[in-house]
C-alpha cells in the first residue's frame, strides 16, 4: 500500500487495527485508535488515518463529519487508493453509485490490481448497468483470480447480458468442464441450467436439447428438466417427443393450463372437437380437476357449450364455489355465452326453489340439491346483473341471497361491490362494514373494507380500520409504509387529491416512488449472493425484472396520480397564503 | 356428487356478530349484550353450526344452579330457515348432550318453546325431553306469551322445574 506518507511500524499497526475494527463493526474502538494516530502531530493530517476516520463516523451516523473527514483525508493524500476507495465506499452508502464509480476508477488507478476495490466496482457496475464497465473489470478479476468459481461465473454472465453468446458459452463450457461432479450437487445443477438457458437464448434450440438431454442425470430441478424438454422439443416441431412430455408433465399437475395449451400444439389439435376430445380425456383421467373441466368453455360453442357449462355450474353451485363467477367472467367477452349463462342460472333458481333440484325434468331422478345451492345461485346472479351493468337486478338478487342466508359475509362484500360499481362509494363502504364486522380476523375483509373506506374519502376510517392488522405501537400509517403496502398508499393518494389536499397527496404518491427505489436498491445484495449460491437463472431474472420494475401497475397508478396534482398545481397555483403553507408541510416530509 | 358436511365451531369475538346475525332472524325475541358477553366465556356450551362452511345455526347454554340442582339451560338453539330439517339442530343437541354426559354431573336439561311452536316441541320429545310445566305470560312481547317448559331428566330423584327457573329467557330479553 504505497502511500505519499508511509506511516511508521507503531503507527503502521495502529492503522491496521483501525481496518479490522471497521471490518468487524467496532466502531468505538476504531475511533480510538484513529485518535492515538491523529493526536501525533506529526500525523495529525495523515490522510488515510482521516479517510478511515470518516468513515467509521459514517457507519455510526455521524455523515457530516464524515463526510468532512474523507474529503480532507483526500485532500492530503491524493495519491492513496485507500483515500480514493473510502470516499468511494462513502458515496456508495449515500447511493451516489455514479460518484462512486469514478472514485473506485481513481483508487484503481493507483492500485491497479487491488481485488477488494475491482469486486465493489463490479458490484457498482452491474447495479447501474454499465455492462461493458462490468464485462472489463469481470474480465480483470478473471485473470487476477483465475481459480475461483466466481470468477467464472461472473466473466461468463458479463457476456452473456452483452448478448455476446459465444464468448459466454465458450466461458461456462470451459468452466464446467472443470468441475468435478459429484451425485447431489445442487449448485452444478443450477450451472448447467443456467448453461442450457444462455444456449436457449442464444437461438440454438437443438444444442439445448441435447445439452440437456445429456446432462439430465446431473440436474436436481427434475421439473425444470421436463418443461423444458417439452418447451424445446415444441419449438423444434418434434411434436411426438413433446406430447410424451406434456403428457408426464399433467399426470404430475393437471391443473396446469398451460401444459394443456403445449399439449394441444403438440398434438396438432385445430377444430373444437379434437380439443374436447383430449379435455374429456383428461377429465376421466383425474375426476377432481379443474382445469380440463374449466379450459373446453373458452372454446366450445353453441349447444357443445351449453352443455359443458352447464354441468360446470351445477358442480359450482352445488359444492358452493364462492369464486365461481370470477372463474367464469372472462367468457363474458361473448354475448351468445352471455345469454346461455344467464338463461341457465335463472332456470336452476326457479327450479330450485320448487323441486330443490336444478331441474324440474330431475325431480324424480336425481337427489335433492344441498340447501346452500339456491344462495350459490342467488350470489351468482348478482355479481351476473351487476357485471353486465343492471344494478337494479344486482341488487335485488344479492338481497334475496341475503334473505336466504344472513350470515354469508361474501354477500356484503358483493353488496357494497354491486354499490360501488353504481357509483355511491358511501353506501358501499357501509356494506364493507358490515362485511368486516362478522368476521374480524379476516384480513381479506378487513383490507376491502379500508380501500372501499378510501373510495369514499373517509382517510382517518381507513387507517383505523387497517390498524387491526399493524403492528402494535406504530401508527398504521407508518407501517404501512414500512410494510411497503402500495394498494394503501395509492387508495390513499387518490382520496386526498379528491379532497384537493394536494400536498398530502404528493406526500403518498412520493412514498409509493420510494418503495420502487429501494426495490431497485434491493438488489444490490443479491449481486455478491446469487453468484455464491449459484442461483444464477434466477438471478438473471431478477435483474431483468428490475430493469422494467416501474413498468408495473402500482408505480402508473401513483405517478398517474402524482402527475395529475402537479399538473393541477401548475395550472392553478395555490394562491391563499394558508393553502401554501399546508401544501408545503405536506410536501416538506417528502424525501 | 359430495355430501353436505355439518360441523360445529367456536363462538369467538371476531365472530360474535354472526352469531347476533342469525338470532336476530331465527328468534322473535332479541337478546341483550350481556348475553353476548356471558356466550364468550361460555366455551363448548355456546357453539356456531356449519352447513358446507357457512354459519347456519347456533346453540348457546348455560348451567343453572337454582333449586339445589345442577341443570343445563338451553337458552338459544336455531338454525336459519332454508336449512331446517337437514340434522343441524340434531348434530348441536347431540353435542349438548355429549357435553352433559362427559360431564356427568347434570341432574336434567331444560329449555323454554312459546306453546304454539310444535315443530320444536316435536324436536326435543325426540330426544327424550318432555313438558313438564307452562308459564303464562312468559314472553313480553310476542304471541303467544306462554311458553312451556321442557325437560330431559339425567338424574331419577329430580322433579320438575318450579316457578323459579321462569326467570331465566326474561332475564336476557331487551
Amino acid at each position: 500500500m504505497p502511500s505519499s506518507n508511509p506511516l511508521p511500524p507503531k503507527e503502521n499497526a495502529l492503522f491496521k487495527r483501525i481496518l479490522k475494527c471497521y471490518e468487524q463493526k467496532q466502531y468505538k474502538n476504531g475511533l480510538k485508535f484513529a485518535k492515538q494516530i491523529l493526536s501525533n502531530p506529526k500525523y495529525a493530517e495523515h490522510g488515510e488515518t482521516l479517510a478511515m476516520k470518516g468513515l467509521t463516523l459514517n457507519c455510526m451516523g455521524r455523515k457530516d463529519e464524515a463526510y468532512e473527514h474523507v474529503r480532507r483525508g483526500l485532500r492530503n493524500d491524493l495519491k492513496s487508493h485507500v483515500c480514493w476507495h473510502v470516499y468511494g465506499l462513502l458515496q456508495r452508502s449515500d447511493k451516489k453509485y455514479d460518484e462512486a464509480i469514478k472514485c473506485y476508477r481513481n483508487a484503481l488507478k493507483w492500485e491497479k490490481d487491488n481485488i477488494q476495490i475491482l469486486r465493489d466496482l463490479s458490484l457498482l457496475q452491474i447495479q447501474m448497468r454499465d455492462l461493458e464497465g462490468y464485462r472489463d473489470t469481470r474480465y480483470q478479476l478473471f485473470m487476477l483470480r483465475p481459480t475461483q468459481r466466481a470468477s467464472w461465473i461472473g466473466f461468463g454472465m458479463a457476456y452473456h447480458l452483452l448478448q455476446d453468446y459465444d464468448t459466454a458459452l465458450r466461458i461456462l463450457e470451459e468452466f464446467r468442464k472443470t468441475q468435478l461432479k459429484s451425485s447431489f450437487d445442487y449448485e452444478h445443477s443450477e450451472l448447467l441450467l443456467y448453461q442450457n438457458m444462455v444456449i436457449q437464448e442464444s437461438g440454438a434450440l437443438k444444442e439445448a436439447l441435447d445439452h440437456l438431454t445429456r446432462y439430465s442425470d446431473q440436474i436436481c430441478d427434475k421439473l425444470s428438466i421436463k418443461e423444458t424438454l417439452g418447451k424445446l422439443n415444441l419449438e423444434l416441431k418434434r411434436y411426438t417427443e413433446a406430447e410424451v412430455y406434456y403428457k408426464d408433465l399433467l399426470m404430475r399437475n393437471p391443473e396446469n393450463t398451460i401444459y394443456y395449451a403445449k399439449l394441444q400444439e403438440a398434438q396438432q389439435l385445430i377444430t373444437a372437437n379434437e380439443k374436447l376430445k383430449m379435455f374429456s380425456e383428461f377429465q376421466e383421467l383425474f375426476p377432481r380437476a379443474l382445469a380440463p373441466r374449466r379450459l373446453p368453455l373458452t372454446f366450445a360453442t353453441g349447444e357443445e357449450f351449453r352443455i359443458l357449462v352447464d354441468k360446470y355450474l351445477r358442480q359450482g353451485l352445488h359444492k358452493g364455489v364462492p369464486p365461481l363467477f370470477v372463474d367464469l367472467r372472462s367468457l363474458y367477452k361473448d354475448p351468445e355465452k352471455v345469454d346461455i349463462i344467464q338463461k341457465l342460472v335463472l332456470q336452476y333458481v326457479d327450479a330450485l326453489q320448487k323441486v330443490c333440484r336444478f331441474s324440474e325434468e330431475d325431480s324424480e331422478s336425481l337427489p335433492k340439491e344441498p340447501a346452500s345451492a339456491l344462495l350459490w345461485a342467488f350470489y351468482y346472479l348478482a355479481q351476473h346483473y351487476d357485471f353486465l351493468g343492471d344494478t337494479e337486478r344486482a341488487v335485488s338478487y344479492i338481497d334475496a341471497a341475503i334473505d336466504h342466508t344472513p350470515t354469508l359475509i361474501e354477500l356484503f362484500v358483493t353488496k357494497g361491490r354491486i354499490y360501488k360499481h353504481g357509483g355511491d362509494a358511501m353506501e358501499a363502504y357501509k356494506w364493507l362494514d358490515e362485511a368486516q364486522g362478522l368476521d374480524t380476523a379476516d384480513r381479506y375483509i378487513n383490507s376491502k373494507c379500508a380501500k372501499y373506506m378510501l373510495r369514499a374519502n373517509l382517510i382517518k376510517e381507513a387507517e383505523e380500520t387497517c390498524s387491526k392488522f399493524t403492528r402494535e405501537g406504530v401508527s398504521a400509517m407508518e407501517n404501512l409504509n414500512e410494510m411497503q403496502c402500495m394498494w394503501f398508499q395509492t387508495e390513499c393518494a387518490l382520496a386526498y387529491q379528491r379532497l384537493e389536499k394536494w400536498g398530502e397527496s404528493l406526500k403518498k404518491c412520493h412514498e409509493v416512488d420510494r418503495h420502487f427505489s429501494e426495490i431497485i436498491e434491493d438488489q444490490f445484495d443479491f449481486h455478491t449472493y446469487c453468484m455464491r449460491k449459484m442461483t444464477l437463472r434466477s438471478y438473471v431474472g431478477l435483474l431483468r425484472l428490475e430493469d422494467v420494475l416501474r413498468a408495473h401497475p402500482f408505480y402508473f397508478k401513483a405517478a398517474r396520480c402524482a402527475i395529475e396534482v402537479y399538473l393541477r398545481l401548475h395550472d392553478k397555483p395555490l394562491k391563499d397564503e394558508t393553502a401554501e403553507q399546508e401544501f408545503n408541510t405536506g410536501i416538506e416530509t417528502i424525501s | 356428487m359430495t355430501r353436505s358436511k355439518i360441523e360445529l365451531g367456536d363462538v369467538t369475538p371476531h365472530n360474535i356478530k354472526q352469531l347476533k346475525r342469525l338470532n336476530q332472524v331465527v328468534f322473535p325475541v332479541s337478546y341483550n349484550d350481556k348475553f353476548y358477553k356471558d356466550v364468550l366465556e361460555a366455551g363448548e356450551l355456546a357453539k356456531l353450526a356449519y352447513y358446507n362452511d357457512i354459519v347456519v345455526g347456533a346453540v348457546c347454554c348455560r348451567i343453572d344452579t337454582s333449586e339445589n340442582s345442577r341443570r343445563l339451560y338451553i337458552m338459544t338453539l336455531g338454525c336459519l330457515y332454508p336449512y331446517r330439517r337437514l340434522g343441524i339442530g340434531s348434530k348441536m343437541v347431540e353435542h349438548v348432550l355429549k357435553y352433559v354426559h362427559s360431564d356427568g354431573n347434570f341432574d336434567s336439561i331444560f329449555l323454554h318453546v312459546q306453546v304454539n311452536n310444535e315443530g320444536a316441541i316435536d324436536f326435543y320429545k325426540k330426544f327424550g325431553f318432555e313438558i313438564v310445566d307452562t308459564k303464562e305470560h312468559y314472553y313480553k312481547r310476542i304471541e303467544p306469551a306462554d311458553a312451556h317448559v321442557l325437560q330431559k331428566t339425567l338424574r331419577p330423584k329430580i322433579t320438575n322445574g318450579d316457578t323459579k327457573t321462569g326467570e331465566e329467557k326474561k332475564d336476557n330479553e331487551k
